[in-house]
């Protein structure tokens, strides 16, 4: 259970490495200690050597056996050990009970486990021993409990260390793994309302500016991107519903009313005609709505390449300029052309729907001018009218899908012209401005100029 | 002799309207629903036009293409799509098919290119003159003459002109004249070419003259001098 969340894992693993270093630098501690206690007893033991031989070189072997007994008389610690025998192994003086058989005189320095004989046990002895000039051997040493003591108290200390530090260790990790189970658990129960439906959920944010709430406000950035495209979305289907639910429904009620038997062949020629008209518009507006769909997805942008602006807008006034005239609308041309990297049909496009606008918009106003310039800010298309003009209220509003004006509902159109020429205008990354025209409405495609020359010099 | 055309579509009734509507013109069709039945079809030989879906169950419409097109077959191929005209007509197009519509299609339109197709190889030729009843067009002078009347053109208005009499006898849609003359693959919301129509008849046809250009309802304009 405890391992199964990451935040007790790691804190698992810290735990573990804490307890080796900790280990580790205890028993460096310790056998330092150790090795500094050792030498301390033998310099100690190495002096008392000095001095007794003294004692023997001046009062002979009474003397010493004097020496001997008013030492261990004065010990207060009660850790020095001796013994002193004579050259038939007979004890003179000195608080061991038998001269230990592994380590005759001249051993030097050992450590041996030997009966005092002031105590029952054994104890742990370092000693040296070797013969005197007169034949008698003697034994000087410490009784090592002192160390042994110390031993004990380093590991107790050790022992209390590691299970304090794994207690806290525990603690804290439990503690860590429910603070962060409390912070993951407010993300995930967030995601689980979001995908129950309840979209305007947002992850808590504590306030206190850590990891969490970093991943919080990035989280809820992120949703309120998402919100915002699923409420586009859900705006133009809502407004495709909408829009294309009175062409079907006048072409179902021109249907419905060609069935009736006593109408004339000719009215129904006429009504079949009519819904034929009304499926026509309907087609034509998704159409408009895919390649808007399209063009915002940036399908195409590998069929870009230079577009002369100029002779695009030439054709495009060429197409329209009968229909213009009908219109009492006289289409003209100005500005030095210019030449971008884009996509010459959705280009072409944009500019029909700008020239059909004005048009439209602008009847019996005079003239139309379609303005393609290279300025040193990058290449323009602008498309001028005469005609009542965009409210600056409204030229935001007018880009988006289905947006008619109140004062255009009359005319023909479904509202999809200016959303395609913002749709290619993004797909080419290029400005579109509605301004003034003063009298009238001026659309203005400003393209930035590419990042490098179109047409690179070849180096020799 | 009469022709046969092979529809290659997946969609039942959309293979059946226009199967319907092709044999009511004298055609004899033949239909595959899918892209391998299809292509056994098409290279089995003796098909003077093929109707292609573009996607299509076992093979898809491209592939179908390609494969008719490596195997030496110049048959020629409309391809069908329910995709954007403005990017997918150049990939149907490079892989080899002669014509491209784009569904929903009126059956109209897919007449009016099936014919032309069917006529395109006598286009081949160098043609330096083209005639319509007493209407002459003049392509090396490119000058227009009805009877003794001379026909003063203006540039696009001699174009269409053009476009018409190649087809002489044959429907002409608008998206046809949109494409052939503009290289436009989208449709324009107003009626621009009924206007540059109705311009360029008032020249043709003048007040005591045979109209020569007739508009077909519902489909788009016929040159033609039969009454």
């Amino acid at each position: 259970m405890f391992l199964r969340s990451a935040t007790s894992r790691l804190i698992a693993l810290h735990l573990a490495l804490v307890a080796v270093s900790a280990a580790i630098v205890l028993s460096s501690v310790y056998f330092t200690m150790r090795s500094v206690i050792d030498s301390e007893v033998r310099e100690v033991v190495e002096a008392e050597i000095r001095g007794l031989n003294d004692d023997y070189a001046k009062q002979g072997i009474a003397g010493l056996a004097r020496a001997i007994e008013r030492r261990l008389a004065g010990d207060s610690k009660n850790d020095a050990v001796y013994l002193l025998e004579d050259r038939q192994g007979g004890r003179i003086a000195g608080n061991l009970a038998k001269w230990p058989s592994a380590a005759p005189p001249g051993t030097g320095w050992f450590e041996l486990e030997l009966y005092r004989t002031d105590q029952e046990r054994p104890a742990i002895v370092s000693a040296a021993s070797f013969r005197l000039v007169g034949g008698e051997r003697l034994l000087v040493g410490r009784d090592a409990q002192a160390r042994t003591a110390f031993d004990r108290t380093l590991v107790r200390a050790l022992g209390w260390a590691l299970g304090v530090s794994t207690i806290l260790a525990f603690t804290s990790g439990w503690l860590l793994s429910r603070v962060v189970d409390r912070r993951i658990g407010d993300i995930v129960g967030t995601a689980e309302k979001i995908m129950r439906g309840e979209m305007a959920r947002r992850v808590p944010v504590r306030g206190g500016g850590d990891e969490f709430d970093r991943l919080a406000e990035t989280l809820n950035r992120m949703l309120d991107r998402i919100e915002t495209l699923v409420d586009d979305l859900r705006m133009v289907t809502d407004s495709v519903a909408h829009d294309l639910r009175s062409p079907l429904t006048r072409l179902h009620a021109h249907l419905d009313a060609s069935l009736d038997e006593s109408i004339a062949p000719e009215e129904r020629q006429r009504l079949i005609e009519r819904a034929l008209g009304e499926a026509g518009d309907v087609l034509r507006s998704f159409t408009a709505l895919m390649e808007i769909a399209r063009a915002e997805a940036g399908v195409g942008r590998d069929q870009f390449e230079t577009v002369d602006l100029g002779q695009l807008a030439s054709d495009v006034i060429d197409l329209y300029t009968p229909a213009a005239e009908e219109n009492g609308v006289a289409l003209k041309r100005s500005g030095d052309g210019a030449s971008v990297n884009g996509h010459p049909q959705l280009l072409a496009n944009a500019i029909a729907n700008l020239v059909e606008n004005a048009i439209r918009h602008a009847p019996g106003t005079g003239e139309v001018i379609v303005d393609v310039s290279s300025g040193p800010i990058g290449a323009t298309i602008t498309v001028a009218d005469h005609g009542p003009g965009v409210q600056p209220e409204d030229r935001s509003r007018i880009l988006d899908r289905f947006v008619r004006l109140d004062n255009s509902r009359s005319r023909p159109g479904a509202g999809l012209g200016l959303p395609l020429v913002s749709a290619v205008a993004r797909m080419h990354g290029a400005e579109l401005d509605l301004g003034d025209n003063a009298p009238g409405l001026r659309v203005t495609l400003l393209f930035a100029p590419p990042l490098y020359p179109q047409s690179t010099t070849r180096l020799t | 002799m009469t022709r046969r055309i092979l529809i290659i579509e997946d969609d039942a009734e959309t293979a059946a309207y226009v199967r319907k509507g092709l044999e009511e013109c004298g055609f004899s069709v033949e239909t595959a629903a899918n892209g391998r039945d299809g292509l056994f079809l098409a290279t089995d030989g003796g098909v003077d036009a093929i109707i292609l879906d573009r996607m299509l169950p076992e093979l898809d419409g491209l592939s179908v293409l390609k494969a008719v097109r490596a195997a030496g077959m110049t048959v020629p191929v409309l391809m069908l799509t329910a995709m954007s005209a403005v990017d997918e007509r150049v990939r149907g197009l490079h892989a080899g098919a002669d014509d491209y519509l784009v569904k929903p299609f009126s059956f109209d339109e897919l007449h009016a290119r099936i014919e032309t197709l069917l006529r395109r190889p006598h286009e081949t030729r160098e043609e330096t003159r083209l005639v319509c009843g007493d209407l002459e067009l003049d392509l090396l002078t490119r000058s227009a003459r009805r009877a003794s009347r001379e026909i003063d053109l203006q540039h696009r208005e001699f174009q269409m002109l053009e476009y018409l009499m190649r087809r002489k006898g044959r429907v002409v849609t608008r998206t046809m004249l949109l494409e052939g003359l503009w290289d436009y693959r989208f449709d324009p919301q107003t009626n621009v070419i009924d206007v540059h129509i109705s311009h360029l008849r008032k020249k043709i046809d003048g007040t005591n003259e045979l109209p020569l250009i007739r508009t077909i309802r519902g489909s788009g304009y016929m040159i033609s001098a039969d009454a």
